[in-house]
């Protein structure tokens, strides 16, 4: 699941986060205790200018899919609205059950409850989820959505992707390559899957297997206006202004066991600046008491917001599912002891203390967030790894390189490596503390900013890659499948370009073992050694386990940090009355 | 005159074109490729080719010039089938990134502007005329001093400067103004000049300090003309002389200043927008750099030349028909 | 000395007489001071700071506390420390400015150079010719005019700083440092070319311009040798009273990130940081926020008392 940028890059240009007040005064006694009840409305602040994708199919970030999940989308399974571990449970929601998988995981049903309707009234079918997973193909027009479907279904595989192009496409035979792997028989829907996916009840929870109305389908235009099937309908969306939900009327709670619908009503206000929403939160006085941040806290309202326990009902601060990292371009530094040498000359100490100390998370350890339980152990680090960076083991290392690969040494010691990340006040911090601390081993190191809206597209394409650059990764679900493979394998996120060293092929053999491993305790344990693996080959140097901090009014309850996603369980949050 | 204005308003025309095929050829060099940021993950060169088609992108630049031209005075349809949309006229092209019509993207973004730039201006205008007739009326004095000294000082403040020490010392220190947030005018007067109070005078303060100099300058200068002297030696009471001959003559070229300056502004105030988060013409434009929004950006550069344009030749046209001596030169 | 000076009036040269004017401007002998100290220090910045020993690169945990805010007042000002400390590293800020004053004087002085040697050539040149020449010059500024000059920047550095590389300039800061140089050069020719070329239109009605027209001398003959000469004056008031400007406007592009690239130290970089840390750390906006003004301040005064000592009844030069 991609990073939200704007919340772990910082604000793209510094300037529009702005202003602050002292905090206190207030009329309101309201501190965030109270019991759930239905009734008022949420308003959640936002610096965002929008969402960044409201058709399901295109939506990827944490926070995103934790909001249209909660309110707006309904999928055949989704993950329980509960706190701590609890929540990272998957549960049946449109459907009857969580799923029944046949051929040894290589098919798997769902068949649909009673009673579910669009907003308009109409049913929800079994065709209507066929449609929507079939849109993924079209992947000219839905773009940025996670392309499970496509590498799962048993769609014969075409010059480039699927030979099937989508639904606005396809002609009769190619329609009929999607019909035969996707199939309805009244209520059931049955997927043929071209490998064993053991776990794919978690795959359908991702937002891009929910249904949607082939009538109402506007292509790109939908990401303006869906049709909800969930317990909100969108009543207006004004990009930069505002999003209101209101109730769906034709929603049926009988037929959703999964969801609360508290608030009456839900506001989505843009465009606001950090230090506006962290000030009109802090004081939570008259109507901000019903404010929630959906961007955290800025760094310097940390110590005020976790120092003071009046505020200890209305603030999370939990880790969250991402592990962040700098991937080495590994064709560029094809030298595993002056990887090695990077690793342990870094002051991680000093890269958290810029990304804000403690609350910025705990230094990882690998790639494999202990959130998702079933695959993390400790691994060993390399010998010679302080927090504070060790000069003096990385020369060492260097003297090595010096005879083993003089090619990546010279270029190491010499002309310098380059430093790939977002070009902003936070990050240049970030880029001065890795050149300081390299600086120290004798490494050259070279910062180059990129925009942060191109960041991801410009180091994803190796011709303009440099030599490290900054990345960050959680899991889509709790099946280290959707984070080692993505990181160092064929997935779509892979920029660490380890695909041509030798000791890939090793790699590649432990996650296809992984992968066909059924057993989960037994895959765990695969994906453990494939973790192990990555950090001895310093394809990536781990840095931190995320945390989040979230932050409501004093009128808002039931805050917590939804496992799953690492941002707030929307459904969770009422109005205490 | 009518002639003037004519030929006026034909180089106005020629002006703006040679502009927009300007614009069209900056932005073309870009590396930014449009259809490849519109693609997404799992981004294939085919998929790219096939975007780059969809958008238009594959055409030579002098089909994208005239279809995009054309936009503008037909509107524009985008996609094909049942995934048709359209922006309607004058369209300036549609944002991928934000997937909105970039005309709808500055109608929204034009408000703000607006608003910052009328209430500027007039700060500017009085602080800036009102110092320097007081400076040139008491030359040499003390409050010539005082004047040219606040002038010095406004000209050196940097203007991002001048809007974060505004909100540090008015917002979080006195506390005399809550956290802005603009609200439309008709939604909330009093909000809405609240949220732009410090905004005016940080766009006001440098541009009050060149304003009195010029006046001052100005003035000064009118004041040793010849029919000047002549209405003094004959005995005109000061302030008769002052408003009647000097001032007028001190403020023609000002006001043409003032016409060019509130013509950029209208472009959008990059910096007092993004430093007080103000949802104007400048904010956009910064966002859409950061997002290598290219549509957004071509869209403004062009919004933006054309009020500077237009404004020119409103004011080359005004300057006319008070001077006659300007029509007959030209 | 003065009644000297007063004595001896029919010696000095139109220089000295400046100079005597200038002398007695307090006000600008205090900026001259002012900016040279800063010049000074920005020149030998490794050897202050190694006298200070100080250091504008290297991170100090001490100073700071667990969530990166200076865990002394003042913005952690200290012996070691005598402007405080960054927040979130700890590095020094008087090093970073003494560094940072590096960058932003050498894009506002070489800027400034070419400014002023692509406008008075222009102006002149147009001014001495008239007819098309002055024609093509005066509607490239009315183009120049209409765009957005600030957005086309910020637009076009990720397009322009490869190629500059691309044709030979050292990669990163350089390259960087480059393009600011010509992009100002680019928008800043146009005010000194119209004061130029209304000074050479009325040279050119003069006896000794038309007497060397007259022995058949050429146009660049012309420009450089008879008309250049006597405008040395506004010459070097408007130069002067651009490089403030320049100070200004490097910072501000810095400020939107456009400057120099990490760990190198920018004065705007240091402003555009500081919002993050407004209430906690004001210190942090306020001494690289006076610092800039200051030197943009000595520069200016400098600059108005040269235009009153060499050319007592002029104009002002663009605003930002």
């Amino acid at each position: 699941m991609k990073l939200n940028s704007r919340t772990k890059f910082g604000v793209v240009v510094a300037a529009s986060a702005l202003l602050l007040s002292a905090c206190g005064g207030g009329g309101t006694s309201a501190d965030g205790s109270g019991t759930p009840a239905k009734g008022g409305t949420i308003t959640y602040l936002t610096i965002a200018e929008q969402f960044n994708h409201v058709d399901p199919q295109r939506n990827y970030t944490g926070q995103d899919l934790a909001f249209f999940g909660s309110y707006v989308n309904r999928t055949l399974t989704s993950y329980a609205h509960a706190e701590g571990t609890a929540g990272a449970e998957v549960v049946a929601d449109m459907a009857t059950d969580t799923g029944t998988a046949t051929d040894g995981g290589k098919t798997w049903s769902f068949t649909l409850r009673d009673g579910l309707t669009w907003e308009d009234g109409s049913e929800v079918t079994c065709q209507d989820v066929a449609y929507g997973v079939s849109r993924v193909f079209a992947t000219d027009i839905i773009v940025d959505g996670p392309t499970y479907a496509i590498s799962y279904l048993d769609i014969p595989a075409g010059d480039e992707g699927s030979q099937y192009p989508g639904p606005y496409k396809a002609t009769a035979e190619q329609q009929a390559l999607y019909d035969n792997a996707v199939s309805c028989d009244g209520k059931t829907i049955t997927f043929k899957l071209n490998k064993v996916v053991a776990d794919f009840n978690y795959t359908v929870t991702l937002l891009a297997f929910a249904p949607v109305p082939k009538a109402k389908d506007t292509g790109e235009k939908y990401d303006d206006a869906v049709v909800s099937n969930g317990p909100y309908k969108i009543e207006s969306y004004v990009k930069a202004q505002s999003m209101i939900l209101v109730r769906n009327e034709n929603w049926n709670p009988d037929s959703d066991p999964v969801r609360h619908a508290y608030p009456d009503k839900v506001v989505v206000n843009f465009a606001q600046d950090q230090a506006v929403i962290d000030s009109r939160i802090i004081a939570s006085s008259g109507e901000d008491a019903f404010l929630v941040s959906m961007d955290g806290i800025q760094p310097e309202n940390l110590p005020t917001v976790f120092g003071d326990d009046k505020f200890k009902n209305r603030r999370v601060n939990e880790t969250d599912p991402y592990a962040l990292y700098a991937a080495i371009n590994v064709n560029k530094v094809n030298c595993l002891p002056v990887r090695q040498a990077l690793l342990v000359a870094l002051d991680r100490e000093a890269v958290r203390q810029v990304a804000g100390g403690e609350f910025a998370g705990d230094f990882a350890d690998g790639f494999i967030s202990p959130t998702i339980a079933a695959d993390y152990a400790p691994n060993k680090v390399l010998d010679g790894v302080q927090p504070t960076g060790n000069p003096d083991a990385a020369i060492a290392l260097l003297e090595q390189a010096k005879t083993t690969c003089p090619d990546v040494y010279a270029k190491a010691t010499g002309e310098g490596l380059v430093y790939d990340h977002p070009d902003t006040p936070t990050w240049a911090k970030n880029a001065a503390v890795w050149i300081v601390s390299m600086k120290k081993a004798g490494i050259v190191l070279k910062s180059n900013p990129i925009e942060p809206g191109k960041y991801y597209s410009v180091v994803m394409d190796e011709a303009l890659q440099g030599d490290i650059s900054r990345g960050g990764w959680a899991a889509d679900w709790l099946n280290s499948s959707t984070v080692l493979p993505e990181l160092f394998g064929e997935g779509g996120f892979n920029i660490s370009q380890n695909k041509k060293d030798p000791a890939y092929a090793a790699y590649k053999a432990l996650m296809d073992e992984a992968l066909a491993q059924t057993d989960r305790a037994a895959q765990g344990a695969i994906w453990k050694k494939a973790n192990q693996y990555a950090l001895d080959q310093v394809w990536a140097i781990p840095t931190f386990f995320g945390r989040s901090q979230e932050f409501r009014g004093g009128n808002i309850g039931g805050g917590y940090l939804w496992y799953p996603f690492g941002s707030h369980d929307y459904d969770a949050l009422y109005v205490i009355q | 005159m009518a002639r003037f204005v004519v030929r006026r308003l034909a180089f106005m025309i020629f002006l703006l074109a040679i502009v927009s095929i300007a614009t069209f050829l900056l932005f073309s060099v870009l590396p930014v490729d449009p259809a490849s940021l519109s693609c997404g993950q799992h981004c294939t060169p085919e998929k790219i080719a096939a975007n780059r088609i969809r958008l238009g992108y594959d055409q030579p630049l002098i089909n994208q010039y005239f279809t995009f031209m054309k936009g503008i005075f037909a509107g524009r349809s985008y996609g094909e089938g049942a995934q048709a949309f359209s922006c309607p006229a004058p369209s300036f092209g549609y944002s991928y990134y934000r997937g909105q019509c970039v005309t709808e993207m500055i109608t929204n973004a034009l408000p703000a502007t607006i608003s910052l730039t009328i209430g500027s201006a007039i700060i500017w205008l009085t602080m800036g005329i009102g110092l320097g007739v007081i400076s040139a009326m008491n030359k040499g004095k003390i409050q010539d001093r005082v004047s040219t000294g606040l002038a010095i000082f406004g000209l050196s403040m940097p203007t991002f400067f001048i809007g974060l020490l505004l909100i540090y010392v008015f917002i979080i220190w006195l506390q005399i103004f809550p956290f802005p947030s603009y609200t439309h005018f008709l939604d909330n007067p009093f909000k809405w000049a609240q949220a732009l109070v410090l905004p005016w005078f940080t766009v006001a303060i440098v541009s009050a300090a060149l304003y009195t100099r010029l006046t001052r300058d100005g003035m000064l200068e009118t004041m040793s003309e010849d029919y000047v002297r002549l209405a003094i030696a004959k005995g005109l009471p000061r302030r008769k002389v002052l408003v009647r001959y000097v001032l007028r003559g001190a403020i023609t070229p000002i006001v043409t200043i003032a016409g060019l300056d509130i013509a950029v502004l209208l472009g959008g105030a990059i910096i007092t927008e993004s430093v007080f988060g103000l949802p104007g013409m400048g904010r956009l434009a910064l966002n859409s750099v950061t997002d290598s929004d290219l549509p957004v950006i071509v869209g403004i550069t062009l919004i933006t030349a054309f009020f500077v344009v237009v404004a020119n030749a409103l004011v080359d046209i005004l300057y006319a028909s008070l001077d006659p001596r300007v029509r007959l030169e030209s | 000395m003065s009644l000297d000076s007063s004595l001896a009036i029919e010696g000095k040269s139109p220089a000295q007489l400046a100079w005597i004017r200038f002398k007695k401007d307090k006000v600008a002998i205090v900026a001259l001071v002012f900016s040279t100290i800063i010049v000074t220090l920005a020149l030998f910045a490794p050897w202050v700071c190694a006298l200070l020993k100080i250091d504008p690169y290297s991170l100090d945990n001490t100073t700071l506390d667990s969530v990166g805010i200076p865990n002394s007042p003042f913005g952690g000002m200290s012996r070691a420390h005598p402007l405080g400390v960054e927040p979130g590293t700890g590095r020094d800020i008087l090093a970073r400015l003494i560094y940072g004053a590096r960058t932003s004087l050498t894009v506002a002085l070489i800027a400034t150079f070419f400014t002023t040697l692509l406008g008075v050539i222009l102006g002149i040149w147009a001014g001495y010719k008239r007819g098309i020449v002055d024609g093509i010059i005066g509607r490239t500024i009315d183009l120049l005019l209409a765009f957005p000059s600030l957005l086309l920047i910020i637009s076009l550095a990720p397009v322009m700083q490869p190629r500059l590389v691309s044709m030979g300039f050292p990669e990163g800061n350089p390259a960087r440092m480059t393009y600011i140089i010509l992009i100002l050069t680019l928008f800043g020719w146009t005010y000194i070319a119209r004061v130029m070329r209304g000074q050479a239109l009325s040279l050119r009605e003069r006896e000794f311009v038309a007497a060397a027209q007259a022995s058949g001398a050429k146009t660049s003959y012309m420009i450089f040798k008879e008309i250049l000469p006597n405008l040395w004056a506004p010459i070097i008031v408007y130069a002067s009273l651009t490089v403030p400007g320049y100070i200004a406007i490097e910072a501000t592009f810095s400020f939107l990130g456009l400057g120099v690239v990490a760990p190198t130290a920018s004065w705007g970089g240091m402003l555009a940081d500081s919002i993050r840390y407004f209430r906690s750390d004001p210190a942090y906006l306020f001494i690289p926020g006076t610092a800039l003004f200051l030197l943009v301040l000595a520069f200016n005064l400098v600059g108005d008392g040269l235009r009153d000592a060499l050319d007592p009844k002029g104009e002002r030069a663009q605003k930002v």
